[in-house]
């Protein structure tokens, strides 16, 4: 499987706030909402393409750990990108996202970007946190901000993926350490693409495969 | 997920639902049709395999027969099958298999569909399935799938992954093969899995574990934290440049990750388990690599050549063969890592973990072991360690009916001072008692603990003093370490002395040659060419604290108590040499006070920081932080003399007892703040009213009144409630304010308030910059003119309340405006005489001058006259005594204007903690006072001349100059000066005002 970059990302926030499905929905798009059943699942791989370059992101989801610093320590070391997120029909997991931060910024290496996301759009009706206050803690904390939903899908696409592109750039720009793996970030294997027609050479197809379903 | 039918509203049931059991059995046949995987098949095959999960989930909240029909199936061994095949087990079909799993075992909830998905051993079979681990995403799924699953685990479902019978556990044993695996994550999957199962509650799988897996899973840990330690002790030594901080920060986190982890195993207190992994931590890690290395002696022979070891032995001589560093002064030999990497490590030991027989152990063996126990290698440390405790539990249980206890080194323990309460202590033993300890302590007799003094030592550097403080704080402050072992050493030791048979004396001593020690790191660092960081200062500071204060006193002998105070002078004179009258002076020493206050020493996070495992350096290029860092350049040194100053005097307030009073040098309780309403009729405010139009950059215009306070400059509007009233608008202190004309237009003025260095933000955009349109040229020339004046003097007052710290000569001027606060007419006639201004405002008649609502003087002068009579009458005792009686009223009004005694009692929590203020956020405070408030008040204030001294002698010298400041003016009493001064005030209500404007301008 070739890739130019692989992405380590890990996701938190309270229980219950839409973590797991979000990341289903992003790894494997074929658990279609339409189903009328949202699942969830607590790690994930899928290629993107940024800047025409093939990327990579596993993410890995850190619930059930809490009781343990030891992992919560080391699961942040070992990101390059954190999902940060909220439900905004419950104002408590709002109101839990600076200790969240804390955390993350305690432990993480400086560069993880991080992106705020108040998760469950599509219940308009019993929202709690309203969408500016999600934008000003993200102002004010140095954080993306976007507001999607597991259940509808929207913006799930826009969110890992805009992750992804600012990782990117501070590649780019030479921010980040590439060459420690234990940014969360790796280089792919340097040798040739295989047959791209066989369904593991992207190595996504496997989750991502069929996105049609 | 029932809530989820609400979403779409019914609508199951379809024939062509994908969500039934009819689907389920299509899904079925498509498996059996196609049980050999080909290229062809392949895709469909994946696809198949995730629409069962999807099915199974909804099966299992919404229609039991979907369950009933995959078990009837055994749809389980299908997966298994098409694992096994070579050719079809792609990774492909396997990650989606290994996915389906994962989703499966994660969104059941029905327990029943669980046990039956469990039940028939198929789980297990995948779990010991070779999958093709060199495959990066088989290999993340695969550890997924097993950390989904340990997630599963309580008392009954244990049962389905552990076969008591079999003696079998796969989920455990087949994943702790991925303990040391390439991949972090991997690595934390694992982790994560140990802890879920070692939580579960189950005493013959705990068994299992202890006997079958321990042994072997614990000492692989051990060994591969032992050789990261000999990488990271690699890194140090090769990298006295400072070129591979990311690395070295890479081990030591890594290092800190096993200590925690080691740490979450211990504190889930499973007896067993604790006890294996103890053991082999002490016997092969902590005490022969950690501990020995603090010697330069060569290892003992003893277990230390156990296999283990020599593996690391043998690693390090390869690796060493050309990667020693000659700058590295504690260089040893074989298989020891350096004493700086030693006393680093031990002290996250010391600060992380606090499981009891370790931590416990540990510190015994560091600050008891004797030379000859010492040579016996690391078995028979430990061995006497074990016969101590025998010995001292033996000894308790004597005590009872005697007392046998004679002190030797060797036997001290946790109850011979339950033991001496009960003897009579002859002056000669209370003498051995008080200077025992240092020859206890450091004879050459203990060698570890010998390293860890002679490391203190920073003549030359302090690159080990700061490992060296940081492991005995480490120590002192672990709470798995029951205080026997360390007091005395490391803490205060009480003993009970009996002068005749009921009366008993306590009695405290303290470690005496380590507090020399310290005491002389705190001289040098008082230097003024000393090589000792400040971060070195502090923390030695924080543990001399400790040392020296037991039950809330101070039990430093004479000679130390003179060593400090010779310390304080010291940096006293160290800063004075800085002290200039330079404005960048000022904001220097307000701007590290803040700094200070915000980032006060926490010693686990220094012992997070890898940068301070790298020779002390002084260039800000390497990106280390300035305490933790030798100064570079004058500037730095000031700064550096500075906090050198703070801190000393901090730790001398601390040991006398004492609050801070005298800093930070603004008092945010004394600031005017945004949106409060000020009576601009009283003094401190209306002399200095101009009206004028504020232009910002932007264009918007704004009508206000400019007010110059003693320290800060105010914009108000009219308040359209009251009249003769403002609403502060816009405050700045005057300290940070740039003036500016207009060449165009002699009418205007450009003003830029500065953020006040000090600020808690990083914010450098002013806080304002605008155009001030007068209404005509004179009053702007004034406006101009007070501004500048205004900054100057507000400068002023704070340099010479420097001064006064620092003990500048000729600074016996009034206290400092800072402190006065914004409470009263903050001018003296004597320094900005109303003679002077008062003309001036006079001369421009469009001013705007605050109406009056009353005439004035009536009542104010009553009250002086009362206030007079009461302090005539009153003498400096029964003035110490009246202040006493007053200062824990707690009117929330006096406290917060009243400078002098309410923040005696509360600045330690308040105050010094607060920066300065940003004058947005400075609280709302009173101005106008109910008139019986004075009364309450009258007592308090009128006896602080200088509110913040302390000392009575002040309080006495500044009464007697008061004193005499009434006889030389003769019969022109103070009284009437204020009065004077004080004369065009409205009403009653202000005279809480001049009141203290009377005290703190005598
Ligand atoms: N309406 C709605 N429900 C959601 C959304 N995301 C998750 N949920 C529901 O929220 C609950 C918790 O989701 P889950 O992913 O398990 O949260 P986690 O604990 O953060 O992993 C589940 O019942 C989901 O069905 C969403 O975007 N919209
Ligand atoms: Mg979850």
């Amino acid at each position: 499987m070739s890739y130019a970059y692989l992405f380590k990302y890990i996701i938190i926030g309270d229980t219950g706030v839409g973590k797991s499905c979000l990341l289903l929905q992003f790894t494997d798009k074929r658990f279609q909402p339409v189903h009328d059943l949202t699942i969830g699942v607590e790690f994930g791989a899928r290629m993107i393409t940024i800047d025409s370059k093939q990327i990579k992101l596993q993410i890995w989801d850190t619930a059930g750990q809490e009781a343990f610093r030891s992992i919560t320590r080391s699961y942040y070391r070992g990101a390059a990108g954190a999902l940060l997120v909220y439900d905004i029909t419950r104002r408590e997991t709002f109101n839990h996202l600076t200790t969240w931060l804390d955390d993350a910024r305690q432990h993480s290496n400086s560069n993880m970007v991080i992106m705020l996301i108040g998760n469950k759009s599509d219940l308009e009706s019993r929202r709690e946190v309203k969408k500016e206050e999600g934008e000003a803690f993200a102002r004010e904390h140095g954080l993306v901000f976007m507001e999607t939903s597991a259940k509808t899908a929207a913006n799930v696409e826009e969110a890992f993926i805009n992750t992804a592109k600012e990782i990117y750039e501070k590649i780019q720009e030479g921010v980040f350490d590439i060459n420690n793996e234990a940014n969360g970030i790796k280089i792919g294997p340097q040798h040739s693409p295989t047959n791209p027609s066989l369904p593991g050479a992207t190595g996504s197809s496997g989750s991502q495969g069929g996105g049609c379903c | 997920m029932f809530r989820s039918r609400s979403w779409f509203g019914g609508g199951w049931g379809r024939p062509k639902n994908p969500h039934s059991l009819e689907h389920l059995k299509y899904l079925y046949n498509v498996l059996s049709r196609n049980q050999t995987v080909s290229e062809h098949n392949r895709g469909l095959l994946v696809e198949t395999l995730r629409s069962i999960a999807e099915i199974l989930i909804w099966g299992d909240q919404n229609d039991s027969s979907v369950f009933d029909f995959f078990l009837e199936k055994n749809m389980l061994s299908f997966f298994l099958r098409i694992m096994r095949q070579r050719s079809g087990g792609s990774s492909f079909v396997c990650v989606q298999l290994l996915q389906t799993l994962n989703i499966l075992f994660e969104n059941i909830r029905n327990e029943t569909s669980l046990y039956y998905l469990l039940s028939n051993n198929h789980v297990n079979s995948i779990i010991v399935h070779k999958f093709d681990f060199s495959d990066e995403e088989v290999m993340a799924y695969y550890i997924s799938f097993l950390k989904t699953l340990s997630l599963k685990l309580n008392a009954h479902t244990i049962h389905f992954f552990y076969n008591e019978h079999t003696n079998d556990f796969p989920l455990y044993t087949e994943a702790i093969k991925f303990f040391n695996h390439p991949e972090s994550m991997v690595r934390i999957a694992v982790r994560t899995l140990t802890l879920n199962v070692y939580k579960v509650e189950d005493t013959s799988m705990l068994a299992f574990i202890r006997d079958r897996t321990a042994a072997p899973y614990f000492s692989n840990i051990v060994w591969f934290i032992g050789k990261h330690i000999q990488e990271l002790d690699n890194c140090v030594r090769n990298d006295a440049d400072h070129q591979s901080q990311n690395r070295l920060s890479d081990l030591v986190a890594e290092h800190l990750d096993h200590l925690h982890y080691l740490n979450d195993i211990l504190c889930l207190n499973i007896t067993d388990l604790n006890q294996v992994l103890t053991d082999h931590l002490l016997h092969k890690l902590l005490i022969p690599l950690y501990i020995f290395s603090l010697t330069k002696r060569t290892t003992p022979l003893g277990d230390v050549a156990s296999a283990n070891m020599n593996r690391l032995l043998q690693n390090r001589a390869l690796s060493l063969e050309n990667s020693w560093s000659p700058h590295h002064e504690n260089y040893i030999n074989g298989g020891k890592v350096s004493c700086v990497v030693a006393l680093f490590l031990l002290s996250q030991v010391f600060l992380i973990v606090y499981h009891a027989p370790l931590v416990q152990t540990l510190a015994w063996i560091i600050l008891k072991t004797d030379k000859t126990s010492y040579e016996g290698g690391v078995d028979k440390l430990l061995e006497q360690y074990s016969t101590e405790m025998k010995k001292q539990k033996q000894r308790i249980e004597e005590s009872v009916d005697s007392d046998t206890s004679t002190q030797s080194s060797s036997k001290e323990g946790s109850h011979e001072n339950l033991l001496e309460e009960q003897r009579n202590v002859t002056d000669e033993e209370k003498q051995r008692l008080a200077t025992s300890p240092s020859e206890s302590v450091v004879g050459i007799e203990k060698p570890f603990l010998e390293t860890i003094f002679n490391s203190l030592d920073c003549t030359e550097n302090d690159y080990t003093t700061l490992f060296s403080l940081c492991l005995f704080y480490a120590v002192a402050n672990n709470k798995g370490i029951r205080s026997d072992i360390i007091e005395q050493i490391l803490k205060p030791k009480k003993t009970l002395v009996s002068k005749s048979t009921n009366d008993k004396d306590i009695k405290y001593s303290y470690n005496m040659q380590l507090v020399d020690k310290i005491l002389h790191v705190v001289m040098l660092s008082c230097q003024p060419t000393c090589r000792v960081r400040l971060v070195t200062l502090e923390l030695a500071l924080k543990l001399l604290v400790q040392l020296v204060m037991c039950d809330g006193k101070c039990i430093l002998l004479d000679s130390h108590k003179l060593t400090i105070e010779a310390a304080k002078s010291q940096s006293t004179a160290l800063l004075r040499n800085f002290y200039k009258s330079e404005e960048i002076f000022l904001d220097m020493f307000e701007h590290e006070y803040c700094d200070m206050q915000k980032g006060l020493l926490n010693v686990e996070w220094l012992c997070m920081d890898s940068a301070v495992l790298l020779p002390p350096t002084g260039t800000p290029m390497t990106g280390i932080d300035f305490t933790k860092r030798l100064p570079c350049g004058e500037v730095e040194r000031a700064r550096r003399a500075i906090r050198v100053f703070f801190l000393v005097r901090d730790v001398v307030l601390t040991l006398n007892g004492e609050i801070e009073t005298q800093l930070p040098l603004t008092n945010p309780q004394s600031c005017v703040q945004i949106d409060q309403a000020l009576d601009l009729s009283i003094s401190r405010y209306n002399s200095d009213l101009i009206g004028c139009t504020v232009i910002y950059k932007d264009g918007t215009k704004m009508r206000r009144f400019l007010v110059i306070d003693i320290l800060q400059l105010i914009l108000v509007e009219p308040d359209t409630k009251r009249l003769g009233w403002g609403v502060a608008k816009l405050v700045g202190f005057l300290q940070d304010i740039e003036v500016s004309g207009d060449k165009d237009d002699s009418r205007c003025l450009h003003i830029t308030i500065h953020r006040p260095l000090s600020g808690t933000t990083t914010n450098r955009i002013p806080l304002l910059s605008a155009k001030f349109v007068f209404d005509d040229n004179i009053r702007c020339m004034a406006a101009k003119q007070r501004l500048t004046k205004g900054r100057i003097k507000a400068r002023q007052k704070k340099m010479q309340h420097i001064a006064r710290l620092l003990e500048i000569p000729g600074q016996s001027g009034p206290p400092s405006p800072a402190f006065m606060g914004a409470s009263g007419g903050g001018y003296t006639s004597r320094q900005m005489g109303r003679n002077r201004e008062r003309p001036l405002f006079n001369r421009c008649p469009g001013l705007a001058a605050p109406r009056r609502e009353s005439s004035p003087s009536v009542v104010h002068r009553a009250d002086a006259e009362a206030r007079r009579s009461r302090n005539t009458a009153e003498s400096p005792s029964r003035v110490s005594k009246l202040r006493n009686e007053a200062s824990p009223r707690t009117n929330k009004e006096d406290r917060s204007r009243d400078s002098s005694s309410s923040s005696k009692t509360r600045s330690r929590d308040s105050s010094p903690r607060m920066p300065r203020p940003r004058s947005e956020e400075i609280p709302l405070e009173l101005i106008k006072k109910a008139p019986n408030s004075v009364i309450d008040m009258a007592p308090k204030i009128s006896i602080l001349p200088r509110p913040q001294t302390p000392k009575i002698e002040c309080e006495q010298s500044q009464l007697e100059k008061s004193g005499a400041s009434r006889d030389k003016d003769s019969g022109v009493s103070l009284i009437s000066d204020i009065s004077e001064e004080t004369s065009f005030i409205a009403d009653e209500g202000d005279s809480a005002m001049i009141a203290k404007s009377f005290v703190e301008t005598i």
